[in-house]
């Protein structure tokens, strides 16, 4: 482990004063870079959520820091303290913005829309040039995934929810929704490497 | 060749760890690839889902940009 990596655990197992200026340090350096990447990612914004990327920003400084603590003894000094320190804060920031812009917009889950809007999506893919491959990944769709499974990937791929935000929307976590996805793509290649109408697809 | 439309609805045949896994291995990746480091050799599994995820793909880019920034050198 580098020496700048060991001063930091030392000080944030210190004693009081020690370990509360170093909280303070690193909440700052937290703040610092989730002022960069929002700042980063500004122009891409609604103004909503520029508005209040001060609060975001510290929210998510806040958070970062209690993940960091919360955690701390699984750092093994495989990188550098303040990358490994950074990375929960890019991803509380990142999460935020995404959470925030789609804040106000509706998602809708219906099982009636998977088909429209699997028909647009592949419509508008021009590799997919013969009506019988589409007509066959759309049956492949409707013939073996789950309605949660054609719900998330007709969501996160063909409306491009971000998964994290789905998530939240459906009480879930991104990991557990990122499983059933996976699951469902896997799925749907098996069905189409059976029928050598797709196989050209794959 | 797989569109990429196609690519995000039916995936890859790579083995893919998911974000929790991946997030484990951010900070490590992150500092290979700004060493230069073939991350693919590295961490193929962290590729293989930042390629098929694209929360994780964002957030990926985000981390490289800010330590890009040398801010913890800076101060600013």
């Amino acid at each position: 482990m580098d020496k700048e990596s060991e001063d930091w655990l030392e000080a944030l197992r210190a004693e009081a004063s020690v370990r509360d200026e170093a909280l303070a340090r690193l909440h700052s350096l937290l703040l610092r870079v989730a002022r960069a990447e929002a700042g980063r990612r500004r122009g891409n914004l609604p103004p909503q959520t520029v508005a209040e990327l001060g609060d975001l920003c510290m929210q998510a400084a806040n958070d970062a820091l209690e993940a960091v603590t919360r955690k701390l003894d699984s750092f093994q000094g495989l990188s550098r303290f303040t990358t490994w320190a950074s990375k929960f804060v890019v991803l509380e920031i990142s999460s935020r913005l995404r959470s925030h812009a789609w804040r106000d917009r509706r998602i809708d889950l219906s099982a009636a829309t998977w088909e429209q809007l699997a028909s647009s999506y592949l419509t508008a893919d021009r590799a997919l040039e013969q009506q019988e491959q589409k007509n066959l990944l759309r049956e492949a769709m409707a013939q073996n995934l789950t309605d949660r499974q054609r719900m998330i990937l007709t969501a996160v791929v063909m409306e491009e929810v971000p998964i994290d935000v789905l998530a939240e929307r459906l009480g879930s976590s991104r990991g557990r929704l990122y499983k059933v996805l996976h699951d469902a793509r896997s799925k749907l290649r098996r069905a189409l490497v059976q029928d050598q109408q797709t196989e050209g697809l794959l | 060749m797989k569109s990429r439309l196609l690519e995000r609805l039916l995936g890859t045949y790579s083995p893919d760890p998911g974000c929790e896994a991946c997030f484990e291995l951010l900070d490590q990746y992150a500092e290979a690839v700004l060493c230069g480091e073939d991350p693919v050799s590295r961490f193929p599994d962290v590729v293989t889902h930042i390629r098929q995820c694209e929360a994780c793909r964002e957030d990926t880019e985000g981390f490289l940009a800010v330590l890009r920034t040398n801010i913890f050198q800076s101060g600013k």
